[in-house]
């Protein structure tokens, strides 16, 4: 049961990592730009109802059974017990899917709520855009990106554990509950919900705690 | 030397479909090292009026005039606003430095003139206290080093006291005159309070209500240290609230 959750939490890690890489940055420009949100709020809202669990066939498709260890050329660990080999690309893509929506969104809603007076402050003693961006937009926005987090986090974590039920996989902590409930061993079945329960409050609180010390410093002053 | 001349200045705002004139025209000027006072009721557009002088609005008519800096660069201008304006995820420190990182100066003499300003205004202590540990008083006085330590051509001030009570209020204010003395900054100070205005300015620009324009001009003449219950003190008091008194009635 360990292996299982350990391959479910570094999917989640791999998924939810590069839906924050990809979804701060352009959350912070469609934020900060009217024509990038323009541009791209269009996509984004057409995209954000699909649910991940839909496109998991789909990418399977795409991306085939291909896993990390082939992606990296260590084809030779195939017959290996090996975290790599569990790592398939397309069950990365719908947790990068899930992820990604909510992060985007906070972090627009960050951009957006910063006060009008911070701005035109940072204006007049002589800060640049970027400068301002650094140092007064990005700021104001954490205590919403951190917020963004905690919900996509939770959204992985959702989605990987509906999609080790689905075909695609034979590891992972979702797989070990629909095959506890073929075995009738309804006790592993159980444990197995209760770990799922237990990490994805970890999650949240874990982010949430990151994101309290920004939130209390903007708050106060409101 | 002329620090700021404002020429048939007059701002309209469009809300939807509605204009509202908010002022003008206004016409005055201010000698470099001054201390003017702009006095009027709420809602005679004397905010408004800083603003556009700080680059905030854009006019409709007329001309803000700002002579450039002696060494050739743009003029300098300190913008002090009521409240609320320090970063708050920032310390003192950082919100003071702000001005000085963004035209990326030295570390070593950022560090300095942060901490001579910090020492003169008495803030020393809360160096690195955020401003939400701070009495509305000192958030005040961190706001207005924020704007001193860029050595400003031209210090705007919109109404920083008016939060305060009056206790404390009368407090900055004598501070405030304390540290002009040594800086001789040209300063534009917005007020609805006849005697901060008295206590504080070389000379008042009162203004009627909206659409703001200049309904009388008074050069205060009375010593550097002044007292609040001194006779010619009184004097200017009432005149002035006759003055406004006279806007209230017949508007």
């Amino acid at each position: 049961m360990a292996w299982s959750t350990l391959v479910s939490l570094v999917r989640v890690a791999l998924g939810f990592s590069l839906a924050g890489l990809i979804g701060i940055p352009v959350g912070l420009l469609m934020g900060a730009s009217v024509h990038v949100r323009k541009f791209l709020s269009l996509m984004v809202e057409m995209a954000r109802p699909l649910s991940a669990i839909a496109l998991l066939p789909l990418s399977i498709i795409i991306f085939k059974a291909r896993t990390f260890s082939q992606l990296f050329g260590l084809e030779h660990l195939r017959y290996q017990k090996c975290l790599l080999n569990e790592m398939q690309l397309g069950m990365i893509f719908i947790l990068f899917w899930g992820g990604v929506f909510p992060i985007i969104l906070g972090t627009i809603q960050g951009v957006r709520s910063v006060r009008k007076m911070h701005l035109e402050a940072a204006g007049i003693l002589g800060a640049g855009r970027l400068f301002a961006f650094r140092h007064v937009i990005i700021p104001s926005a954490l205590p919403d990106i951190f917020h963004g987090l905690k919900l996509g986090i939770g959204r992985c974590w959702m989605v990987i554990i509906a999609a080790e039920m689905l075909p695609g996989t034979n590891s992972g902590i979702g797989y070990m509950i629909r095959y506890s409930y073929q075995l009738s061993r309804y006790d592993i079945m159980l444990a197995s919900i209760v770990i799922v329960a237990f990490i994805g409050a970890l999650f949240s609180k874990g982010l949430e705690s990151l994101g309290e010390k920004s939130l209390v410093l903007r708050s106060r002053e409101r | 030397m002329t620090a700021l001349k404002v020429t048939d200045l007059s701002i309209t705002f469009r809300e939807s479909s509605r204009e509202v004139h908010a002022l003008g025209p206004v016409d005055f000027e201010i000698e470099a090292g001054e201390f003017l006072c702009i006095l009027g009721p709420t809602g005679c557009g004397k905010t408004t009026l800083l603003r556009t002088i700080a680059g905030l609005e854009k006019p409709d008519t007329g001309e803000v005039d700002i002579p450039l800096h002696p060494d050739g660069g743009g003029p300098v201008i300190g913008f002090v606003f009521q409240q609320g304006a320090l970063f708050p995820w920032m310390s003192i420190f950082a919100n003071i430095e702000f001005s000085l990182k963004a035209k990326k100066i030295d570390k070593v003499i950022r560090r300095q003139k942060v901490e001579s300003i910090l020492e003169m205004m008495g803030l020393s202590s809360f160096s690195s206290s955020y401003p939400h540990q701070l009495s509305g008083g000192m958030q005040q006085r961190a706001a207005l080093a924020r704007s001193l330590v860029m050595d400003p051509d031209l210090l705007l001030m919109d109404e920083p006291f008016s939060s305060l009570d009056m206790r404390t209020s009368q407090e900055l204010q004598e501070n405030l005159r304390e540290l002009l003395k040594k800086a001789s900054t040209t300063v534009l100070f917005v007020t609805h309070n006849i005697e901060e205005a008295v206590y504080l300015a070389g000379e008042v620009i009162v203004l009627g209500h909206r659409p703001g324009r200049i309904v009388r001009r008074e050069i205060i003449d009375l010593p550097d240290r002044r007292s609040r219950l001194s006779d010619t003190f009184t004097e200017y008091l009432v005149s002035l609230r006759k003055t406004f008194e006279s806007l209230v009635s017949n508007p």
